[in-house]
């Protein structure tokens, strides 16, 4: 069955249920009924049960190249990866439980439905989407790093067609306070905005030009005109920082003001061959704009870049969605798109991005439909044995087994935070403090690509902060009001206390419940050691610590 | 730009699981601590090693080691002086290095092609250009698989990048990424565990830990499961080998300190040569803030240059004087060189056409200059090198086959070192 025009549908479920999803954690049953009914009514929203259109594309590509379909993950998988990547964090205990333990056929439809309605959806993807704008240093005070995070959730919130989002953080003007969104260009504007030209066309057309800025592209057919054509739209805009009195009446910085004024104004640049060249405003696809008109450059290229029936910019956010969720894009690396660099499975990618630019640019009926395919319900779990042959990687790249992939950093703050504070409903992220924790592991090189790393991603600070850091002593801590503590006063009076205690952790780390060797492996500690809570502390640590915890699965 | 980013993949399953018995993979959990017998020291003789000076923003060539006093145009305020190595001569800013250069080689006519930060980073870092199809190592960790996994109950990591993070290891996997010290003049975060965990608590933390792990591992069987363990192993190792005080530059006496510097660059490189004392194979050093599109020379002159100048030669004196500059590599550069024009903010922009690069020890012979720009340094006026030139020259010296090839994830070969490279005959005896 093909699925035409998610846009009716995408319009009508707008800004429906924000409020809900406040009350929902509570109420998680109630909550899955309640948000999925609709879901479950309208047969566009291509359940699990095999109605996804990009399934039949799928197994297309997976026979022709010869490989099995792939085996569904377990509950359990399912949960813990969905939650990671669309609110970010893991599930907690109720949770979880409320999950594993319900016997609704299409209870997978409904957990992401759910979870597309709660409140840290537009948070974690606000944070995403920050990172990848301006990253995750600090700029300096004309780049306000939370208005502009702010201003993102607000339109993940609105369900805002994301060709909408994306010509709004083009075009923006006004204070970098009160309109979150001129941050992305302010952030970028000097080297005569090079590092703006070069993210711009990464992150909205996933075009790699930032090398042609010195030379024409190696391997396809950029030219360094073009780098620079595209720079010159990046003329005419003006930075103003604006000063105001204080409480205590003293004159001081306020705010940034951004604005654009028409220019003649041209690009110049370095040729290799020592030779100066010059460039005016041309677009990708080459078309000019003309010289001496009166036009805002940053509006022309916003409307050209958000043109609804262009294809670069959903085929961008398609690869780059699609990487989010498999761990790995059609395309990759997931902003370097054109013919020098061949898609895996380009039909599918085709389909995806042809259906998000027909759904009036709906990121969550992408993401619905990326979620609910053969792709993303397969297990990471190998069968058999022959895992030493050389060909497996290639079959791994057709999307039918689940790549593992590490937490993000914050992905990380959040669900240690999760883990540990089950016993308190109403905690909720603190993303300042995650700010800061973070900043440890930031490098930021002070060039003028403003590029920056993580020292983090599964290296020897990062298990050093696992197994010995701050956070994780407070995670272990056995004091009144702490998660251990929570945990061993429920116990008491439980059947058999030290089941359920052991069976607390595991859900709380890993989602799960322990299987019967390792519950009994815990429950011979326990019985074995004088201070339980000295082995429930070990356990925890070993849960937190490992790799099952911090790999998506 | 790594959110988002593709997983780097591995290497071919065969070939990964081949080395899996050289991490840590195959100690179990409860050994981790027994294990710990360090003879770090004993490994040392015969081990090649490498320091890397990496000048993070593209240095300034012309005003360090191809200065043009005779270009009207492009020669800048620096004058040249005079070396202990004959006939060669290098800016005013770097007196010390200059009584070193007799164990330094200048190249003059390096030509890259990369002027973009990110992309001269990784090319000269790997000896490659980005290529969506392969996550190339870089080439430190090429050497820390080559050479430091043969070392036996070695405690600390074979790859260690000192105030930055360096390039990571491509399909070689997480294992053989740099170990970023952020600060050489603060202790290592979290090195030690809390005080309430004594050795026995830690045991069976581990213990529990290694049934998880080797669970996930058994049902997964991919390089991220793997590498996590083995990234553990390497961590315990270090956490309980004596030679963790190695990263404690206070152990070493005022005299020592004040040689080298104790800002950032002086105290990393400092420290790099107490990590190849102690058998680590490669260490990365970094200096940033090269990036000088403005006031080129007042950056130069007053911040960068003093800081270069004292490190780099406290380090080559002291290698030289500790008998370990035979078998340590030094290589001194950066992603790119910088304009022979200079632009009207007195600065100098991107320059990848014909720049320098420094090398020495090694056993190596030094005291040379090898190639040579035009007057103006714009072009290369004799004996080009390219990147693969620089990386088989280094590859050489480090007693790695030049013919070393892997099999990326995709099953196709990659050579450490591509077919148009050729060490430079000059620099071998």
């Amino acid at each position: 069955m093909r699925v035409r025009r998610g846009r009716m549908w995408g319009r009508g479920i707008r800004g429906s249920s924000v409020a809900a999803a406040g009350r929902a954690a509570l109420v998680l049953a109630l909550a899955l009924g309640a948000t999925a009914s609709r879901a479950a009514d309208d047969p566009k929203t291509a359940s699990s049960s095999g109605a996804n259109f990009l399934d039949p594309l799928l197994e297309q590509a997976w026979e022709e190249a010869g490989v099995k379909p792939p085996r569904p993950a377990s509950d359990e998988e399912f949960l813990r990866r969905a939650y990671l990547d669309i609110i970010g964090r893991i599930p907690n205990v109720q949770e979880a439980q409320a999950f594993l333990t319900t016997r609704e056929a299409d209870k997978r439809t409904k957990l992401v439905e759910y979870l597309l309605n709660h409140v840290d959806y537009p948070k974690n993807f606000a944070t995403i989407w920050t990172n990848l704008l301006v990253g995750r240093g600090d700029q300096g005070r004309n780049v306000d790093r939370r208005a502009l995070s702010d201003w993102l959730r607000k339109q993940f919130v609105a369900d805002r067609p994301w060709n909408e989002v994306v010509y709004d953080l083009v075009t923006a003007t006004g204070s970098n306070r009160e309109n979150g969104a001129v941050n992305y260009t302010l952030a970028h504007l000097e080297s005569e905005a090079v590092p703006l030209t070069s993210r711009t066309t990464r992150l909205f057309l996933g075009q790699q030009l930032q090398c042609t800025q010195c030379h024409d592209h190696p391997q396809n057919d950029w030219k360094q005109s073009d780098f620079w054509g595209m720079n010159a739209f990046f003329r005419g805009i003006k930075v103003e920082e604006k000063r105001a009195a204080d409480a205590t009446g003293l004159e001081r910085y306020d705010h940034t003001e951004l604005s654009d004024q028409p220019t003649d104004d041209f690009a110049r640049f370095d040729k290799r061959n020592g030779m100066v060249g010059v460039a005016f405003p041309r677009f990708l696809d080459g078309e000019k704009l003309s010289p001496g008109s009166k036009l805002i450059r940053r509006v022309e290229l916003g409307k050209r870049i958000a043109d609804p029936d262009g294809d670069l910019l959903p085929r961008a956010m398609a690869n780059r969605m699609w990487a989010h969720f498999m761990g790995r894009g059609f395309v990759n690396p997931v902003d370097d798109i054109g013919p020098h660099n061949s898609p895996i499975a380009p039909e599918v990618f085709d389909k995806l991005t042809e259906e998000f630019r027909d759904s009036g640019f709906d990121v969550k009926q992408l993401i619905r439909w990326i979620t609910s395919s053969k792709a993303y319900q397969a297990t990471s779990l190998r069968v058999s044995k022959r895992g030493d042959s050389p060909g497996d990687q290639e079959e791994d790249d057709l999307f039918n087994i689940m790549a593992l992939r590490p937490m993000t950093p914050e992905q990380l703050f959040d669900s240690l935070m999760t883990a540990t504070s089950s016993h308190r409903p109403g905690a909720t992220r603190d993303e300042g403090r995650r700010d800061n924790w973070m900043r440890q592991f930031l490098f930021v090189f002070g060039n003028d690509e403003e590029d920056e790393a993580t020292n983090f991603q599964g290296t020897i600070p990062q298990s050093l902060m696992m197994m010995n850091g701050e956070m994780m002593k407070e995670a272990l801590s056995g004091k009144p009001d702490s998660f251990l503590a929570d945990v061993v006063d429920r116990a008491r009076g439980a059947r058999s206390p030290a089941v359920q205690m052991v069976d607390q952790l595991y859900l709380a780390a890993l989602s799960r419940l322990p299987s019967a060797r390792e519950r009994q492996t815990a429950l011979r500690y326990l019985q074995t050691q004088p201070d339980s809570m000295g082995v429930l502390q070990d356990l925890f640590w070993a849960l937190l610590n490992s790799n099952e915890f911090i790999l998506i699965h | 730009m790594s959110p988002f980013s593709p997983l780097s993949g591995g290497l071919g399953r065969r070939h990964f699981m081949r080395h899996m018995a050289a991490t840590a993979l195959g100690i179990p959990a409860f050994r981790f601590f027994s294990d710990l017998r360090a003879n770090a020291a004993q490994a040392r003789k015969n081990h090649r090693s490498c320091i890397v000076l990496w000048m993070s923003g593209g240095p300034s060539h012309l005003d360090i080691w191809d200065l043009k006093p005779d270009s009207e145009k492009n020669g800048g305020p620096f004058r040249p002086i005079a070396t202990s190595a004959p006939g060669v001569m290098i800016s005013e800013h770097m007196p010390k290095t200059a009584q070193q250069m007799h164990h330094l080689s200048v190249l003059r006519s390096l030509d890259s092609k990369e002027g973009n930060h990110e992309r001269g980073t990784y090319l000269m870092h790997t000896g490659y250009v980005p290529n969506p199809t392969v996550v190339h190592p870089g080439w430190g960790s090429t050497c820390a698989f080559e050479l430091g996994s043969q070392l036996d109950n070695f405690d600390l990591p074979h790859c260690v990048s000192i105030n930055s993070p360096g390039v990571g290891a491509g399909f070689l996997g997480m294992s053989y990424t740099p170990f970023m010290v952020q600060n050489p003049n603060a202790p290592i975060a979290n090195l030690q565990p809390p005080g309430d965990v004594d050795a026995l608590r830690m045991n069976r933390r581990l213990q529990m830990l290694g049934q998880l792990e080797d669970q996930f591992i058994a049902q997964r069987r991919t390089p991220p499961a793997v590498d996590h363990k083995a990234v553990y192993g390497k961590t315990i190792r270090m956490m309980n080998s004596k030679y963790k005080e190695i990263f404690n530059l206070k152990t070493e006496s005022e005299a020592v300190r004040e040689a080298y510097g104790k800002h950032s660059f002086g105290s990393g490189c400092l420290m790099a040569r107490r990590l190849v004392e102690q058998g680590v194979t490669y260490v990365e050093v970094s200096l940033g803030g090269w990036d000088t599109h403005a006031d080129n020379f007042e950056a130069l002159s007053t911040r960068l240059l003093p800081e270069l100048d004292q490190g780099m030669s406290a380090l080559v004196a002291d290698l030289a004087s500790r008998g370990l500059l035979d078998t340590t590599l030094i290589v001194w550069m950066g992603e790119f060189g910088r304009t022979p024009r200079i632009n009207q903010n007195a600065g100098r922009d991107h320059w990848p056409r014909s720049w320098s690069v420094v090398v020495g020890g090694g056993g190596l012979k030094n005291g040379q200059v090898i190639g040579a720009t035009d007057k103006d340094g714009v072009d290369v006026a004799d004996r080009p090198i390219g990147v693969m030139d620089l990386i088989a020259t280094m590859t050489k010296t480090m007693g790695i086959g030049l013919d070393t090839q892997y099999t990326t994830p995709r099953g196709r070969p990659l050579k450490v070192v591509d077919d148009g490279g050729k060490p430079i005959e000059e620099l071998f005896g």
